[in-house]
């Protein structure tokens, strides 16, 4: 079906929120992770906590601030965005560090974790979903920074 | 030990890739969600329920994997792969609407590897 001419629509030409656009893929892939990491931890640590502790608690920590991350993208206020940001900044962090750590002492790892050898084992999604999450994060800052600036200028001609 | 009927996993298999290639597609020609799609989903999804109730009748059978508790926690969130899928990219009007499902196709895909693994009676 093709748009009618001549009524243009704001909100299919242009995001409007975090949740819409290219928001809504990542979303998708951050619930599914936040699924994935959550239920594996929940399983490990119920069933075998003993066999490698650090690796499951860390599956959860990653559980965590994957569930943090869906909730505060979907959201999408200034507010829910600082905190979006924060998370995917722990992931990024986390998914580097955990990579080292697991690489240079695998015994620490005897299963693997969403973290462990960079994501491997789960396609290196993982290392690359911080990296698109910060970037689109880093769009809406910029958009309602302008917006704000069109604002303020708009009332500082007003009082002119 | 007789294996689950490595068929209905494969097409899964097949259908995932395909469909995620098709909507991977829709989304660089900058198409919105079609029937198409959302048809494609239905069929995904039945083939799943298909394997769910072909894994159950197995588990019934007495039959058990190194770790239920992964498998049925496998076998409860399959279904809602394409179902989820298809309520959030229906409401996206844009071609990210098609990127989701596509995720959805290459996450069914990916499910049959890893139930495989959980349970080598299962076969691909």
């Amino acid at each position: 079906m093709s748009e009618p001419a001549g009524s243009p629509e704001p909100g299919a030409a242009r995001p409007d929120s975090t949740r819409t656009g290219p928001g809504r893929l990542l979303i998708a892939v951050y619930g599914l992770f936040a699924l994935a990491a959550t239920a594996r931890a929940a399983v490990q640590i119920a069933t075998k906590f003993d066999h490698a502790p650090v690796a499951y608690l860390l599956s959860a920590f990653a559980g965590v601030v994957y569930i943090l991350a869906t909730i505060t993208l979907a959201v999408g206020s200034p507010a829910a965005r600082r905190i979006a940001v924060v998370s995917c900044s722990v992931e990024l962090i986390g998914v580097i560090a955990i990579g080292t750590w697991s690489v240079a002492d695998p015994a620490t790892f005897p299963d693997a974790t969403v973290w462990s050898g960079y994501g491997s084992g789960y396609g290196f999604v993982p290392l690359v979903l911080p990296v698109f999450g910060l970037l689109w994060l880093r769009r809406w800052a910029r958009r309602t920074d302008s917006q704000r600036t069109i604002v303020t200028s708009a009332g500082r001609r007003g009082t002119e | 030990m007789s294996s689950v009927n490595g068929a209905v996993p494969t097409t899964i298999i097949v259908a995932g890739l395909a469909l995620a290639g098709y909507a991977l597609l829709m989304t660089a020609l900058n198409r919105r969600m079609g029937l198409v799609l959302l048809a494609a989903l239905g069929v995904l999804e039945i083939l799943l329920l298909v394997l769910v109730g072909m894994v159950v009748a197995k588990l019934a059978g007495g039959e058990r994997p190194a770790s239920v508790a992964t498998l049925i926690g496998y076998l409860i969130a399959m279904p809602f792969v394409p179902l989820v899928a298809g309520f959030w990219g229906a409401m996206e009007r844009s071609r990210w609407g098609p990127a989701v499902i596509a995720v959805a196709g290459l996450v069914a895909a990916v499910l049959m590897v890893r139930l495989h693994e959980i349970w080598p009676v299962i076969g691909v």
